[in-house]
């Protein structure tokens, strides 16, 4: 039915305006999907940074961190998606955009809170005792000493779980009309004979792009947040995601 | 393998409907332990002679009305001795007229109004013989066979909520060019279809219509019933349609094709049985008719029945 | 009794479902576990490969983890979309996606557990006149399995998870019950539920195996 070959009809779709514009577009998705997952990535951070602090700054909830982390990995981010979207729609709402985000904190949250604790339970026990022996209050050794010693691991957490949720909000598309650039994906493997593999191969790719474009730059934006000085103790800060410590 | 099982379990609804030949209910029927029964279990009641040839591969769609369609066909032929596998479950048109052609599938229903226009960009239209008898001529030349149609058909219709309906006076499609926006919901394969979203701005002339693409049947009622959009694709013998009260729009310029269930046989299939089997093929389409179908699905998409089970009753019922 | 259910709304978990469909949860189990084993397995091979290589060729190890490191990001949807025009709708496809994810964290847990056999056991190995290739089988490999152990339990609980999303390219498994909730006229959480819930059980079985597996293999670490 296509004259074309392949790669020439995928050229011509990647370099057809209409491909880009309008609410569809491939911009729209970009954007929506990179706004799904900035939301919901701080909305994690917001609410498993603290506790996790503070756990770990009182050496308290060890295997509640390890029983999270174990747990975050087995949990199908496919069925909480699915999950998340059937329980709005019984509810009279919409699958298109909250129930996405929720499910896509709740799949955040593990690495976020794993990192958090274990980056500070591994600050030098010395240092902070110094801190508390220099009459420093524990609300003080936590903000000025454990946390900027442990930003760089924090960090890394957060960076983890970002990338996993750009990964995971392409799932979006099979539940309903958003997802970002899911849609070309999904709508690409519907219509796979009848031309929309070019859309299919063209989404993946954007998307690929996205989370490698993505985590380079939260390594940079890494490299600017943690201070000289921490930065110097920790030389893998913004290298490649170290996943066997999550 | 999941094949397997699925076969094992048939045999043994088979049997279990040849031995109880109750009326049962489906809860009945789904406690019948399906496993520790010997396959010759259903060789006793039935004397069926083993019909000679290879295996017949009974493929479907990856909706639930193929999938208890197939079941139908398969479970009749493996009562009348023939060998029977099953690759149900499948994805698109665009995905199974490959192995329909290479002989990988054997035996699928088919919709003649979609497997005309979509399966071979041919142009169905409303009226059954006509479709037939162009979709018989691309059949042939890949070497496969129709059997004759059945009386039921399922076909696309646009639905709209009541309210949907009342507050702007549209009962035809051609009356939603009255309306300012119409949110318009389909499977993603819609959106190029000229029995589709293509269909209602080139026939129908409508511009105003927002399409969304959402893949799964019950998101897309699910939004319609909660007024996220204003129309969605369905098909006429989902129960849902009356469940929920939904509207289906007229077609006044008879858009839509007709949807009579065809079984389609491979040229192996064809080759190897012939005549016997599209006599049997047609014995059984004869009583589908729209009302079963529309039976059928509510008892597997309400129920939550297995497509398996309600096939076997199906049989039961019509032998 | 069935028109009563449906009058009254379906219940959002159905045990009976459950009951009367144990076989097609078993088969589907069996699926999924199969398509992990596939991935896991395939997963480790190529990262042995791999880590044979960049222990040879030391600066290759860099650019060998930051490629997997890649492989890792890109999303599991997205890689299937870019196979499947390759491989079809098929376990190849699965497979080889999955398993790209499992190269990440593979490798350098073998690369660390090749690194930690001390040198001296290497050398007299080499002393005793083992070729290059069983003082590799028979000395190193089993003296560094502990730690590939441990790797191989976190891919294969990541794997399980994502083995789930096969489901979109016709394969299932587990995931094959989640997507059927949704593709019926009105979702049927009962099943969505039963697919997400009987992975994380598959999930923590096999870790909990693995991790026997991993104490067996230090016996000195578990008598501590």
């Amino acid at each position: 039915m296509n004259e074309l070959g392949f790669w020439e009809r995928l050229g011509d779709w990647l370099t057809d305006s209409a491909t880009w514009s309008g609410d569809g577009g491939l911009l729209q998705l970009t954007l929506d999907h990179i706004w799904v997952s900035v939301l919901a990535t701080a909305v994690a951070v917001a609410i498993a940074a603290p506790p996790a602090l503070w756990l770990a700054h009182r050496r308290r909830g060890r295997f509640a961190a390890t029983a999270l982390a174990n747990i975050g990995r087995a949990v199908p981010s496919f069925g909480i998606i699915v999950i998340a979207a059937v329980v709005f729609i019984r509810a009279g709402g919409s699958a298109r955009f909250w129930p996405l985000v929720i499910a896509l904190v709740a799949l955040a949250i593990p690495p976020i809170f794993t990192n958090a604790y274990t980056a500070v339970t591994e600050v030098d026990r010395a240092t902070v005792e110094a801190a508390l022996g220099m009459g420093h209050t524990e609300r003080e050794v936590l903000r000025h000493v454990e946390l900027p010693l442990a930003t760089p691991l924090i960090l890394e957490g957060v960076r983890l779980a970002f990338i996993q949720v750009i990964a995971t909000a392409t799932l979006g598309a099979v539940v309903s009309s958003g997802g970002g650039l899911g849609r070309p994906i999904v709508d690409g493997f519907a219509t796979y004979r009848s031309g929309g593999d070019v859309k299919l191969v063209g989404g993946a790719l954007m998307v690929a792009l996205l989370t490698i474009v993505a985590d380079r730059a939260f390594a940079g934006a890494e490299r600017l947040f943690v201070p000289d000085g921490v930065r110097r103790l920790f030389p893998d800060v913004g290298e490649p995601l170290d996943v066997s410590t999550v | 393998m999941r094949s397997s099982i699925r076969l094992r379990r048939t045999v043994t609804a088979v049997a279990a409907i040849g031995l109880l030949a109750v009326s049962c209910s489906s809860d009945d029927t789904s406690d019948e332990p399906t496993s520790g029964e010997s396959p010759e279990a259903s060789e006793t009641d039935g004397e069926v002679t083993p019909v000679d040839g290879p295996a017949i591969t009974v493929g479907s769609f990856n909706f639930p009305e193929s999938v208890i369609l197939a079941e139908i066909y398969a479970q009749a032929l493996e009562a009348n001795g023939y060998t029977v596998e099953r690759n149900l479950n499948l994805g698109a048109r665009e995905l199974i007229f490959p192995e329909l052609e290479n002989d990988g599938i054997d035996l699928l229903p088919e919709y003649v109004g979609s497997a005309l226009g979509v399966g071979f960009g041919g142009a169905p239209t409303g009226d059954l013989d006509e479709t037939l008898a162009a979709l018989t001529a691309e059949f042939e030349a890949i070497g496969a066979s129709l059997g004759a149609p059945a009386p039921g058909e399922d076909k696309n219709v646009f639905v709209v909520t009541q309210a949907f309906a009342d507050d702007n006076g549209v009962a035809d499609i051609a009356d939603l060019a009255g309306v300012d926006e119409v949110r318009f919901a389909g499977p993603p394969e819609c959106e190029g279809r000229e029995t589709c979203l293509g269909g209602l701005q080139d026939v129908y002339g409508l511009s105003n219509l927002a399409f969304q693409s959402v893949q799964e049947a019950s998101t897309r009622i699910a939004d319609l019933e909660n007024g996220n959009i204003d129309m969605t694709l369905l098909f006429s013998t989902q129960p849902v349609i009356a469940q929920k009260g939904f509207v289906a729009l007229e077609d006044s310029l008879g858009m839509i094709p007709v949807e009579n269930i065809v079984p389609v046989l491979s040229a192996e299939a064809t080759e190897a049985y012939g005549a016997d089997l599209i006599a049997l093929l047609d014995s059984i389409s004869a009583s589908i008719t729209t009302e079963a179908l529309i039976d059928l699905n509510t008892r597997v998409e309400i129920d939550v029945e297995d497509p398996a089970d309600v096939a076997a009753a199906f049989l039961a019922e019509n032998a | 009794m069935s028109v009563l259910a449906q009058s009254t709304g379906t219940p959002f978990f159905r045990w009976d479902w459950v009951t009367s469909h144990t076989d097609d949860i078993w088969a589907a189990t069996v699926e999924h576990l199969q398509l992990t084993g596939l991935a896991v397995g395939s997963g480790l091979v190529v990262a042995i490969g791999l880590a044979v290589v960049s222990r040879r060729w030391r600066p290759l190890y860099g650019p060998l983890t930051a490629a997997s490191g890649l492989l890792y990001t890109i999303p599991s949807l997205a890689a299937f979309a870019l196979l499947v025009p390759l491989f079809g709708f098929t376990r190849i496809t699965a497979t080889i996606a999955l398993a790209s994810y499992t190269l990440l964290i593979l490798l350098r847990n073998t690369v660390a557990g090749l690194d930690a056999v001390p040198a001296e056991v290497r050398e007299a190995a080499v002393g005793m006149g083992y070729t290059p290739v069983r003082q590799f089988f028979e000395v190193e490999l089993p003296l560094a399995l502990p730690v590939i152990v441990a790797g191989v339990r976190i891919a294969t609980v990541t794997v399980v998870g994502l083995v789930t999303v096969t489901a979109l390219i016709g394969m299932g498994g587990l995931g094959a019950f989640i997507l059927n909730g949704i593709r019926r006229s009105i979702a049927f959480p009962t099943e969505i539920i039963v697919g997400t819930v009987a992975s994380v059980l598959l999930a923590a079985i096999l870790d909990l195996i693995l991790l026997g597996v991993e104490r067996s293999l230090t016996p000195w670490a578990a008598r501590r």
